[in-house]
């Protein structure tokens, strides 16, 4: 029998109960879809922590000053400053001894209010070097924008780049370019006007786009090493709250980030820092990723066996009602092997329709998860469906007609003719 | 209404022929002889009837013509090819090819329509299908089923279900047509239809070999055996 005439055979058997045919195939729709969904999600989550990470800077290390507990707080007796975090000691040492170290951008927050008429925002601002642009990922907006240059610090301009979410917000839809910024009660001139496409933050912390940036130089002749007044008398002091170090190659971030790791517990007496490697979040998110893989593939195999063994209990009972069926194909010259591929393409083309249900259920689920996690106007879930995800899911479908409608198609093609002629 | 083919071979020559054939089972440890060693020779263009009572042999002599079982001992030519010793492949291909049936109950697929009922054998035979739809309808037309090419067997009477089965017995034109009681599910009017459509085949030039319990049947046949107690002797 040819492939044609085998299609239209197995299509006849099919629709003749179409929908016990439907209902065999529900345990492969329902497995198929749960993959697809998850998987839609699970690639959606990763694509949007890759980004995340990514939006840090690859080559970058970044160390940020980190609060110790208090009971730790190494006070000065005389002027009770708890100072801690990142120092210049620190950026000194790096610049002498870490040779694959070709950037070194030191960001400090200027811990000023930026207000909005009357109104305070959460606005940050950070001064740093001109590097910052390179290092954060961020880029010009217009071509009219300039970031900082090293004469800003030198002449110690009072000018800012602004981030674009920032812009909006201090702005609306003014032109920000030579608009003043007021930071503390400083009349700061905005020169530029950046954004970070992949929305990303100062070592996770500050976003980029919220951020109005300064020049290191300016902000310390105004401000000197930037002290805050905290509680009962007690001030904090950080000579650099981020310190981003950009590698010459991604290759050598491995082994400057164990040896800053290393330099770093031996300079401080407390853990006053943390280290952020984007490149190690990138290798972590890829083991978790794996982790997912494996655990996303282990549901999937026990709802495709669980399909799967509806699908040959239907088979079974399909081959029991229609032995004689079977029988009068026999006598009439059905080979063996005739049967065999019968029942083989009934289970498959029943596991792939299965599949193929399965598929767009699993597309409309993580749409529907999408749509209803954004209903608040947060970022939600993020799902992706990938051509990948789509091949693997009705392949797997083909792969489980073909598995567990062996045994039935094998036991349909091995009846005898006679006994199957006489089978009432 | 048809003419022999110009290419039969004569119709002296044998077509089948049994020699010792037998076929015995074991049932507690008794052997019982379904069909005791049976030498028979069934010429081209015969028409033989196989008689006796129930459980006397005829089925199982005509499930061995149409190599539906495998005799105990003996041997059986078929053009001259030893045939019930063959693999299940070339089996099946006699009986695609050599052999049509015809049974009492029909057996046609009750979830095709007729003509594709018809073009079962065609499909074993691996006919195009332009081809077999063809030579399907043109058979369906010569046992006045014109037009009723897309009915299921349900819609029909047990007439025409029995045309629609000798038409499908016809499909890929084979030298021999086994019939099993083709009359016994049908009234004894309808039955007559069904045995002139036989003896317009034998007059074609077929092969037919006919299991019967009705006696009057006997007046169709060139050669008829009588089967007792599994032992087969021409009468």
């Amino acid at each position: 029998m040819n492939l044609l005439e085998m299609s239209v055979t197995v299509y006849a058997s099919l629709t003749r109960h179409l929908v016990r045919s439907l209902l065999a195939t529900l345990g492969i729709v329902l497995g198929i879809a749960a993959v697809v969904a998850m998987l839609a999600i699970g690639e959606g989550g990763r694509q949007e922590a890759l980004r995340q990470i990514e939006s840090q800077g690859i080559d970058n290390i970044i160390l940020r000053s980190v609060k110790p507990a208090e009971g730790n707080a190494q006070q000065t007796t005389r002027s009770y400053t708890q100072r801690y975090g990142i120092t210049q000691r620190d950026v000194e040492h790096i610049e002498s001894v870490f040779e694959n170290v070709r950037l070194i951008v030191p960001v400090m927050e200027v811990r000023r209010e930026i207000y909005l008429g009357q109104t305070s925002t959460d606005i940050k601002a950070v001064a740093t070097t001109p590097a910052f642009l390179e290092v954060s990922r961020c880029r010009l907006v217009d071509s009219r924008s300039r970031f900082l240059v090293p004469t800003d610090g030198k002449i110690l301009d009072p000018v800012c780049v602004v981030g674009t979410k920032a812009a909006r917000r201090l702005f609306g839809h003014r032109d920000p370019l030579g608009q003043a910024v007021v930071i503390g009660n400083v009349s700061f001139r905005v020169v530029g006007l950046v954004e970070n496409p992949g929305g990303g933050r100062i070592g996770g912390q500050f976003e980029l786009n919220n951020l109005v940036c300064m020049p290191l130089e300016t902000a310390t002749s105004l401000w000197g090493g930037i002290t805050i007044q905290m509680r009962r008398g007690m001030a904090e002091k950080v000579d650099y709250d981020f310190l981003y170090l950009a590698a010459k190659n991604i290759d050598a971030i491995p082994g400057t980030a164990g040896r800053l790791r290393t330099y770093l517990r031996g300079a401080h007496a407390q853990v006053d820092y943390e280290v952020q490697v984007p490149y190690e979040l990138l290798q972590s998110a890829r083991r978790t990723q794996r982790i997912f893989t494996v655990v996303m593939t282990s549901i999937a195999a026990i709802s495709l066996l669980v399909g799967g063994i509806g699908i040959m209990n239907i088979m079974l009972a399909n081959i029991f009602e229609r032995t004689r069926e079977i029988g009068v194909r026999r006598a009439l010259g059905a080979r063996k092997r005739d049967i065999l591929w019968q029942f083989l393409a009934e289970s498959v083309l029943l596991t792939s329709i299965g599949g193929g249900l399965g598929a767009g259920l699993g597309i409309a689920t993580a749409a529907a998860a999408e749509m209803i996690s954004r209903l608040g106007g947060e970022a939600g879930l993020k799902a992706v469906v990938t051509s990948e995800s789509l091949i693997v899911a009705l392949a797997v479908s083909v792969i489980t007609g073909i598995s567990f409608g062996t045994h039935p198609a094998w036991k349909a093609a091995q009846l005898d003719p006679l006994t199957a002629l006489r089978h009432e | 209404m048809t003419q022999p083919s110009p290419h039969a071979p004569p119709p002296t020559a044998p077509l089948i022929e049994l020699t010792g054939l037998e076929k015995t089972y074991e049932a507690g440890g008794t052997l019982i002889y379904a069909l005791r060693a049976t030498d028979l020779i069934v010429r081209h263009g015969a028409f033989l009837t196989v008689m006796g009572p129930s459980g006397s042999g005829k089925s199982t002599l005509l499930n061995l013509f149409g190599l539906l079982m495998r005799p105990t001992a003996g041997t059986y030519l078929l053009e001259g090819r030893a045939v019930s010793g063959l693999n299940d492949d070339a089996t099946s291909a006699v009986r695609c090819k050599m052999i049509g049936m015809v049974f009492q109950s029909f057996n046609l697929l009750s979830h095709l329509t007729i003509l594709e009922n018809v073009c079962v054998p065609m499909q074993y035979a691996g006919l195009p299908r332009a081809a077999m739809r063809q030579r399907g309808k043109a058979l369906l037309d010569r046992f006045g089923l014109d037009g009723r090419y897309g009915s299921r067997p349900t819609q029909l009477s047990g007439g025409q279900c029995q045309r629609v089965a000798i038409a499908r017995a016809l499909a890929n034109d084979p030298p021999v047509i086994l019939a099993d009681e083709p009359t016994g599910n049908l009234d004894e009017q309808t039955g007559l239809e069904v045995m002139g459509i036989f003896q317009e085949l034998h007059r074609s030039g077929k092969t037919i070999i006919m299991v019967t319990h009705n006696p009057a049947y006997r007046k169709y046949a060139t050669q008829a055996v009588s089967i007792h107690d599994g032992r087969a002797c021409e009468t």
